[in-house]
């Protein structure tokens, strides 16, 4: 689904030069629930920005869907972004202006859905994530665990192959966590790759594999459930 | 997807009331502020637009080319070269030549219906018949094809004839001028609109010119400039081909004097090339523009800073795919949106400031909105590009955010060191604030230097009328009559007094160059004038009555014999009309008619007392005996002068009215209320954008006071920037604003001063300053724990 090849990210301000990712090689099957894992400042938000073609790297290869990314401009990536990845934010990221049932169908607006589909769609979404009720509320009316629901109903609304969350349950108490992570798993089961930087070992546990980066580098790869390919490939 | 970035807007505005009320006030007063000044402009450039003949109507002028003095062009020309010259030509299809009746400078004409109420009416004029196929009149009674027709014939204007007559028509009934003819009223025609650069209020027919002024052979006469020609041009004339033809008309009478035809397009703003009004023109629809900038730097600085509360929005939606060009066409949008609202409110704010404005300014300078559509559509079209043109900078920003900056809100505008854009910007905001305050403080000053300035000659406690009469002798017994009351000072008699411009020819001199003859004005004066207007003698001595050859003798002015390079001119010579007079005195300059023009070289006859025919009258009262004054002169000149009509006015009423200290009132009225806009905008902007820029700053300042920085140091580090930026703006400011001085009309100016500058400055710093110190005071009260909780 999604390979890097030697992947190298420097920042560079006037003094210094970080290497925020040095030679990251690794990648990630259809179906794949991993985590990234690591201490704060090794790299692991910037690689997810990466992998979401929010941001570019400095040399190596990026193939999403067998697609090399290397060359895109930003209207590439904005166009393979939209309905083909899910964001989820550990600040979750909703829009201030916008109520509940507008901000799920942003992407959809963004993808040019036509009003009668969208209306169906966003329907269906909140009642599956029993927000509907809120359908009408303001971000800044909702609790955190609420919050974190509506961002993920707007990140599945498009049905997106890849789902990358950045700390999702960070922000949250264990139970809205909890439930956050039972989403992320039944989102999983049915058939959606998610790459998903925490620190919680609990919740990395629960990836099919858990990747640890340290200064920027991969340090070490464990499998902690058995991904079985479900032979679609 | 548009109305989803209205919805954004309109709740983003709900929640940030205070800022968007700043965003749209600014952009409001400065739309209000351009709408009034172009309504000021356009009203100044449409006159005479109520004839339908418009676009083929001109004036004949003439250009005196004369090195030496100012008066360069004449309005006026000689009815010969109406009646010879331009008849022959097959471009004009009519022409009309117009005097006025009575001296419309002095007081004009007494008319009555029973030779006893007397009123008196100024801007009669004698005119052909051709005037009605030129310009437009519309009759209410009679027709116009027959009102000039017969000799003894007037056409009244509508207020005239209800002056005349209040109860009923005026048509076919008579009238008494100057208790001496009687007329028959031919016509009664609406007035003309106030925006007219000629507006009779009656007409007499040009056949009765001789009989009434006794001046025969004026269509013969080459020599006085005493006649204003109004010519029809056929449809698809070239008017430079009549001006070729008559430019040499007038080359066997005087060589250096030229006839050219003027629109009247240009007569009211612009009839001689060089014109107060005109520059006034020029200078405020050059403000107004000023103005407009102002406001759109505002809205694009506060616009750009209100992007800096928007990076969650720009974040989510880049990172969902949507499209820089989609993001665009979202904030120029908002941008649009808010400059049409604007607008809107500028309009409705116009409409209601206009009766205000006018009465302030003293006339109905300006016009209504309602109703003008097309100034409507090219306000909405202002508007627009405004609305465009400030949008681009915010929207391109704002759309080249990178995704990942976006959300992690970084302050991408302020991390350009150096000149960057907003630098500029708000360097361009204070340069236009100070300019415009200086601007203000040099109007103002000009105008009172202008209206307080030393004529020259005692400007107060001075009582004058005109009167026409048949009675002979000399003024002396009124004189003595008069100075018997204790209220009277002086009294003196003469044919022109000062703002009542008198005539004039080209004259030589002694040991002159007879090629270059000079334009002298001249006046007649009893022996009494020189010290009822207080004027002084610099040289020789005043007409007298101990000298009977006086008759001979002239005075002159200080100007003129300057022009005519005499040391001491005491003893020469000068020839008027073919005659000699020698030269006794000169008078100190005084203002004789502009108060901003230079002054004209002027020679002085004496008139040895005689009241016959037409003078002009003046009495000095003593301080604080006006009232006292006007009575006796009253009863006095009815004892006097029993046959013959009067009406005393203040020389004041003179001055007052003169066109040049109309124009600078009016000029300086207008200024005060920019200057006054100018603030309110500059300090609105300024409170935007510092609104915003503690608020980006409130993690900084919460870390300094963690860290126990004093208030003072924190005011200084947070105002620094922004000082920094209003000194660099003087750099622009002082230097345009000592442009505008210099290009500003008149030959009379005040001396600049430094602290004008300095005041201008200080204001507008004391505005920032105002408005810094209440953005940081209420940072910096907020404890600290908040704001870096919120961070």
């Amino acid at each position: 689904m999604i390979r890097t090849v030697n992947l190298y990210k420097i920042f560079r301000s006037e003094l210094v030069e970080t290497t925020a990712l040095q030679n990251v090689n690794f990648e990630v099957r259809k179906g794949e629930f991993v985590a990234i894992m690591g201490p704060s400042g090794c790299g692991k938000s910037t690689l997810l920005n990466i992998l979401g073609l929010l941001d570019n790297y400095d040399s190596g290869e990026y193939y999403f869907d067998d697609i090399d990314t290397s060359s895109f401009n930003e209207k590439q990536s904005a166009n393979l972004r939209k309905g083909n990845i899910g964001f989820i934010f550990q600040s979750f990221n909703l829009i201030d202006e916008l109520n509940v049932y507008e901000n799920v169908e942003l992407p959809l607006i963004a993808l040019k859905v036509p009003l009668s589909k969208r209306k169906d769609q966003v329907e269906n979404i909140l009642s599956h994530m029993h927000i509907s009720h809120r359908r009408n509320h303001f971000p800044r009316q909702l609790s955190g665990g609420q919050q974190q629901r509506v961002a993920i109903a707007r990140a599945l609304i498009t049905s997106p192959k890849l789902i990358l969350a950045d700390e999702p349950t960070g922000n949250l108490d264990s139970t809205n966590g909890e439930q956050v992570m039972q989403m992320l798993e039944q989102m999983n089961a049915e058939g959606t790759t998610i790459v998903m930087v925490t620190h919680s070992v609990n919740h990395a546990e629960r990836a099919h594999r858990v990747i640890n980066l340290f200064d920027g580098q991969l340090v070490m790869e464990r499998s902690d459930r058995i991904f079985e390919p479900s032979g679609l490939l | 997807m548009i109305l989803q970035y209205f919805k954004i807007l309109l709740r983003r505005i709900a929640r940030e009331r205070i800022f968007y009320l700043i965003i749209i006030t600014n952009l409001a007063i400065g739309y209000c502020a351009f709408i009034i000044l172009s309504q000021f402009i356009s009203g100044e450039l449409n006159w005479d637009k109520q004839n339908i003949k418009y676009d083929r109507i001109w004036r004949v002028q003439l250009f005196m080319d004369q090195k030496e003095n100012s008066i360069m062009h004449s309005s006026s020309v000689t009815a010969a070269l109406s009646r010879n010259d331009l008849v022959n030509l097959p471009e004009i299809e009519k022409i009309a030549l117009i005097h006025d009746v009575g001296d419309n400078n002095k007081s004009g004409v007494f008319l009555s219906v029973d030779r006893h109420n007397q009123l008196l009416i100024r801007y009669g004029y004698y005119s052909d018949p051709a005037i009605f196929d030129i310009f437009t009149f519309n009759f209410i009674e009679g027709e116009q094809e027959q009102a000039l027709a017969q000799p003894y014939s007037i056409a009244l204007s509508k207020t005239v004839a209800d002056k005349l007559f209040p109860s009923g028509k005026a048509l076919g009934k008579q009238v008494y001028g100057e208790n001496k003819v009687v007329f028959t009223v031919t016509g009664v025609y609406e007035d003309l609109p106030p925006r007219s650069s000629w507006r009779p209020v009656f007409l007499l027919p040009m056949s009765l010119f001789t009989p009434l002024t006794g001046w025969k052979g004026y269509e013969t006469n080459y020599w006085a400039y005493s006649f204003w020609t109004y010519v029809l041009l056929k449809p698809n004339a070239d008017p430079a081909s009549v001006d070729r033809k008559i430019h040499d008309a007038l080359h066997d009478y005087r060589k250096e004097h030229y006839p050219y035809l003027r629109p009247l397009s240009a007569l009211h703003v612009n009839p001689y090339y060089e014109n107060d009004l005109y520059l006034s023109i020029v200078i405020f629809s050059f403000i107004s523009l000023l103005i407009l900038l102002l406001s759109s730097i505002n809205f694009i600085n506060l616009q750009t800073a209100n992007a800096s509360t928007r990076f969650r929005e720009i974040g989510v939606k880049k990172t969902l795919g949507f499209n820089r060009r989609r993001l665009w066409s979202q904030f120029m949008t908002e941008s649009l949106a808010l400059s049409v609202v604007a607008a809107v409110i500028g309009i409705i704010a116009a409409q209601a400031a206009l009766p205000a404005l006018n009465r302030m300014i003293g006339a109905e300078t300006l016009a209504d909105i309602k109703g003008n559509w097309t100034l409507i559509a090219v306000i909405l079209g202002a508007t627009m590009i405004t609305g465009f043109l400030s949008g681009i900078h915010p929207a391109y920003v704002i759309s080249s955010f990178s995704p990942v900056a976006a959300l992690k809100q970084r302050f991408i505008l302020d991390e350009s060191n150096g000149i960057n854009l907003k630098k500029i910007l708000v360097t361009l905001q204070f340069s236009i604030s100070v300019f415009m305050l200086v601007a203000g403080f040099i109007v103002y000053r000009q105008t009172k230097y202008m209206l307080s300035r030393d004529m020259g000659f005692d400007t107060q406690k001075l009582l004058f009328t005109n009167i026409i009469t048949n009675k002979k002798g000399t003024v002396d017994p009124l004189r003595t009559k008069l100075l018997e009351y204790p209220e009277i000072a002086d009294v003196c008699i003469s044919d022109y007094i000062p703002f009542i411009l008198p005539g004039g020819d080209d004259l030589s001199w002694d040991k002159s160059d007879p090629t270059n003859k000079v334009f002298v004005r001249f006046s007649n004066i009893g022996y009494d004038f020189v010290p009822t207007f207080g004027m002084q003698i610099a040289k020789g001595r005043n007409f007298s009555k101990d000298f009977p050859a006086d008759g001979n003798k002239c005075l002159i002015n200080e100007t003129a014999a300057r022009i005519f390079g005499w040391k001491d001119p005491i003893g020469n010579q000068i020839k008027v009309f073919n005659k000699d007079y020698e030269v006794i005195g000169v008078i100190r300059d005084y203002v004789a008619f502009s108060v901003h023009n230079p002054l004209e070289p002027h020679l002085y006859r004496l008139i040895q007392d005689s009241v016959l025919n037409d003078k002009v009258f003046t009495v000095k009262y003593n301080k604080g005996k006006e009232r006292e004054a006007m009575k006796i002169v009253k009863t006095e000149f009815q004892q006097f002068f029993p046959e013959d009509a009067f009406d005393f006015q203040n020389i004041q009423v003179l001055i007052q009215n003169e066109n040049a200290v109309r124009a600078w009132k009016s000029f300086r009225q207008i200024c005060g209320f920019i200057a006054i806009l100018t603030i309110i905008i500059s300090s609105i902007g300024l409170f935007g954008l510092m609104l915003f820029f503690t608020r980006r700053k409130m993690k900084e300042i919460g870390m300094r006071k963690v860290l126990g920085f004093s208030f003072g140091s924190l005011y200084l580090t947070l105002s620094s920037g922004f000082i920094k930026l209003l000194f660099a703006s003087i750099l622009i400011a002082w230097p345009a604003a000592f442009y505008f001085y210099r290009m500003l009309p008149g030959a009379n100016k005040y001396g600049l001063e430094l602290w004008e500058f300095l005041i201008a400055t200080l204001i507008i710093l004391l505005v920032a300053l105002a408005t810094i110190t209440y953005q940081i005071v209420k940072a910096v009260r907020i404890r600290p724990v908040e704001i870096l909780k919120d961070e």
